[in-house]
């Protein structure tokens, strides 16, 4: 059997449809490497994204290669033969197969030096979710064979390639707002990466996997059928899969769109003081972060009681999730750029020293743009500036005003000024005129 | 009038206009069901577009070219008319919904995007046979709906198909393909396909 | 090429007969091609011959177990392949070459003929030698790695014989297996028909008389799915006289038989 299997390999439509989706999976995930650079549960998941397209694609390769057979006029010389169709049909079956998973983990390998160096956080998610995305390929080539046997036509691969992706695009808009069902029968859905702490719910993937592998079984059964009757029964594993499928996923109240996974979110601290901490799943950039963070941190040391440590700013929205206020802690807003390393390098540090450093999540808009943007400037010693063209000339003249003021005082003055100005975000305050009367 | 008819008889032209005049009422149909919209949505009308150039797709040869190819008849013009007439047969098909409930327009999106996938399998048949000529328009189109680019004047080379009618480039790119694939095709007719059983 | 000959191989057939076909009758669609056929066929070389749409394919078929008999009893090597008996023993004695002999193109010689090895359930450590044997008795050596589409016609059919004696074959049936061979491949092929007709039933269906009686043990000629005669090919010689129609011995004869049955057949 390994012969053949080898035979069916080198001789059937497996090449082609590996070279077809590499080319494909990989030139759609450099398309636009920012989206999955920022480590390797994004780059797993917005590959399983792709499979939009790689997905109708599998379909076309299984039913084309299922034309082999009604192309060649064969089934006279085979019908004769003693092997049982089912058992004929396994080498086809392990070819396609091996061919698509090797084409979706060779997609991978070919984009993971790109994040090598920078991706520190591989979670048994990001497995699973690969591994579901494998098995969606394979069920998606082995229904493709058994349509292809069932419709030798011309036609069928197209038309089966067209169903596909009209399937997967039309699924997350059919599902009535029932979204788990789209996550169990669309293998594409619930990939969408709006924070880089997205995940994927261990019970999901195996929801995922249970219909996947009903799906797959349906088309060896269909394939390998030689009566009408098996052909009916080939219904059964799709109906049981569905089910299983639907009982195992999390509905309703227990659904959540857009999983976090708490363990990317935790910090990971550089060694050395003053402290500095990113996530988990960041903790490759801590080497480009603590030097910007520790100067932000030298700044704010002018401040009597100035803040001790710098953690990564881990909020998210849709669920809402945000680091405890402490009042000796500043955040550092980490992003990932294109090519996995900080993002937006020029301005992380003054991103740190807004509000003066003072962590404002949560607070209804109570601050007062002048004062804080002159404390903060009194901070570092530059003349306020607005990069926002829209905003009224005023508000920097006042800040500009606020600034000047500030330096006329003397230092010990302005820093227990500029400290009031931090209590008071901290506390969700009001900042007017903060900067104007002599601090107590 | 018995050539012609002998002739689409051994290309198996009335399954195959059969097969694209049906898919074009199952879309239709699945439209009307399911929205509540007129006009049809962009990517419908382009997937219904590459189906019927697709069923089409299978009449660009017939049984034994090599056999064809033998008789003094020039073929050249005959071939260039089947293109004309699948471009016909299509464009009528889709451009006939305009006046019902499901609108798969606009006309010039059609029209364009007929010629150009017609083109491009034209030339697939020339060069890998017309059992194979599926392979990139399907691919294209797909990878066209898929991906999102800036709206460089590449962008929209690549992703001709889902261009607005007016726009240059894409129409361009699409005379392109329906030019060098028509001259291709009728020039030297599909490609020869080595037999696939040894016969009496 | 020697191969190691099991003991299974060797033992005593209880069978009388490799093929026994009584009142058989096949359809091809819906018109009746074999009707009431009573054949019994030993070990040793059988040529069918017969007009065009006497049933000459329509009975290769049946005996392939291809199609299933709408009537009748067929027996191959002892076991009854009429009803929903199971194939599956029958088939691994089986070797057969269809009329059309569809094949993938992309597999080279070998690995067709291994693949059918493999489909006929040979033991898996036998198919390398058994195929290297098999290409190297039709002659196809050179051509053994080379795709299939590549092959020209005689080389193709030879390639079909291949895969039919892969398995050395208890009944072995072969439907026009000359068709485009060279004379000088055909007095090859004669060589190896005598070979295979040693110790298995082989049933060779062609058009060409003089490959029959200089090949064949035994000649059976069936007209209108019937059985017209069947003996050795001196027995066909003898048939036939000076007046009727034919260049040879062989072919008066075999005009004889028609003639004579026909006229039988009209009263």
């Amino acid at each position: 059997m390994s012969r053949i299997l080898g035979i069916e390999l080198r001789r059937s439509a497996a090449l082609g449809a590996v070279l077809t989706l590499l080319v494909a999976g990989a030139g759609l995930l450099y398309a636009a490497p920012e989206r999955w650079s920022a480590g390797w549960m994004p780059l797993v998941m917005t590959q399983r994204e792709y499979l939009v397209l790689l997905w109708p694609l599998a379909l076309a390769a299984g039913a084309w290669q299922s034309r082999r057979e009604h192309r060649s006029n064969v089934a006279e010389l085979f019908v004769s033969t003693a092997r049982p169709r089912a058992q004929r049909m396994v080498p086809t079956l392990g070819a396609m197969s091996i061919g698509v998973v090797s084409a979706y983990l060779a997609v991978l390998a070919v984009a993971a030096p790109w994040i090598f160096d920078t991706a520190g956080y591989l979670p048994a998610a990001a497995f699973a979710v690969a591994a579901v995305g494998g098995l969606a390929l394979v069920a998606a080539v082995w229904f493709g064979l058994a349509v292809g046997r069932l419709v030798p036509s011309l036609v069928t691969a197209p038309a089966l390639a067209v169903a596909g992706i009209g399937l997967l695009m039309v699924t997350p808009v059919a599902d009535g707002s029932r979204e788990w069902v789209s996550l169990v029968f669309s293998p594409m859905y619930g990939m969408g990466q709006y924070t880089d702490f997205q995940t994927v719910y261990g019970r999901v993937s195996v929801a995922q996997a249970i219909w996947l592998t009903a799906l797959a079984a349906t088309g060896a059964v269909l394939l390998a059928s030689g009566s009408w009757r098996i052909r009916v029964a080939a219904l059964l594993p799709a109906v049981l899969g569905a089910t299983l499928a639907i009982m195992v996923v999390p509905r309703d109240d227990k659904f959540v769109v857009h999983p976090i996974d708490p363990v990317a979110q935790e910090q990971v601290c550089a060694e050395g003081s003053p402290r500095v901490c990113v996530s988990r799943i960041h903790s490759g950039l801590l080497s480009e972060v603590t030097p910007l963070a520790r100067e932000a941190l030298a700044i704010l040391a002018k401040l009597p009681d100035p803040p001790t440590t710098a953690h990564e700013d881990t909020t998210t929205y849709y669920p809402d999730t945000a680091p405890p206020r402490q009042a000796d802690v500043v955040l550092i807003p980490v992003g990932v750029d294109k090519s996995g390393h900080l993002a937006h390098k020029a301005t992380v540090l003054s991103e740190m020293l807004r509000m003066v450093g003072a962590n404002t999540h949560g607070c209804d808009a109570g601050g007062d743009t002048p004062v804080s943007r002159a404390a903060t400037s009194w901070l570092t010693g530059r003349e306020p500036v607005t990069d926002d063209p829209e905003e009224p000339a005023e508000l920097n003249a006042e800040a500009v005003t606020l600034w000047r003021g500030l330096q006329g005082l003397p230092a010990k003055e302005a820093a227990a000024r500029v400290a009031a100005v931090r209590r008071a975000a901290l506390d969700c305050a009001e900042l007017t005129g903060l900067l104007s009367r002599s601090a107590r | 009038m018995r050539w012609l008819t002998l002739y689409l008889r051994s290309r198996r032209v009335p399954v195959a206009l059969a097969a694209t005049a049906g898919t074009v009422v199952l879309m239709w149909s699945l439209w009307t069901a399911f929205s509540e919209t007129r006009d049809v949505g962009v990517p419908m009308v382009i997937l219904t577009v590459l189906l019927c150039v697709a069923a089409l797709t299978a009449t660009l040869a017939g049984p034994d070219d090599a056999l064809e190819r033998t008789g003094s008849l020039p073929w050249p013009r005959r071939r260039a008319a089947h293109l004309l007439g699948a471009l016909a047969v299509v464009v009528l098909l889709l451009l006939a919904t305009l006046a019902t409930g499901a609108r798969f327009g606009p006309a010039g999106l059609v029209v364009r995007d007929a010629a150009g996938l017609l083109g491009l399998t034209a030339l697939g048949a020339t060069t890998v046979g017309a059992a194979r000529s599926w392979f990139l328009p399907l691919a294209w189109t797909l990878v066209t709906l898929v991906l999102s680019l800036p709206e460089t004047a590449w962008a929209q080379v690549l992703t001709w198909q889902i261009q607005a009618p007016g726009n240059v480039v894409a129409g361009l790119t699409a005379g392109l393909l329906a030019t060098a694939g028509s001259l291709a095709y009728a020039v030297a007719g599909p490609a020869r396909q080595a037999p696939a059983e040894a016969t009496l | 090429m020697m191969r190691t000959v099991s003991a299974a191989e060797t033992a005593p057939t209880t069978h009388p007969w490799a093929v026994h076909a009584e009142g058989l009758r096949v359809r091809a669609g819906r018109h009746l091609a074999v009707d009431g056929l009573d054949l019994a066929l030993g070990t040793g070389v059988h040529g069918l011959l017969g007009p065009n749409g006497a049933g000459k394919t329509t009975l290769m078929r049946a005996l392939a177990t291809v199609v299933k008999p709408a009537d009748g009893r067929l027996t191959l090597l002892g076991q009854p392949v009429d009803g929903r008996a199971d194939l599956r023993r029958v088939r691994r004695a089986l070797g057969y070459l269809p009329q059309q002999f569809g094949f993938y193109p992309r597999f080279t010689v070998r690995e067709f003929v291994e693949y059918l090895a493999w489909l006929k359930e040979m033991p898996k450590t036998a198919i390398p030698g058994a195929v290297q044997r098999a290409i190297d008795r039709v002659g196809l050596t050179a051509k053994a790695d080379a795709r299939m589409k590549t092959l020209s016609g005689g080389m193709l059919r030879r390639a079909g014989i291949a895969q039919a004696i892969v398995n050395d074959p208890a009944v072995l049936l072969l439907d026009e297996p000359t068709v485009g061979l060279d004379p000088e491949q055909r007095l090859d092929f004669r060589t190896l028909l005598r070979e295979l007709g040693a110790d298995s039933c082989v049933l060779v269906s062609t058009h060409l008389v003089e490959d029959v009686v200089v090949a064949c043990t035994d000649v059976v000629l069936i007209s209108e799915g019937r059985l017209v005669h069947q003996g050795t090919p001196d027995t066909l010689i003898a048939q036939g006289g000076q007046s009727d129609a034919g260049d040879s011995p062989a072919e008066r004869g075999y005009s004889a038989l028609l003639r004579r049955h026909r006229a039988e057949a009209g009263r």
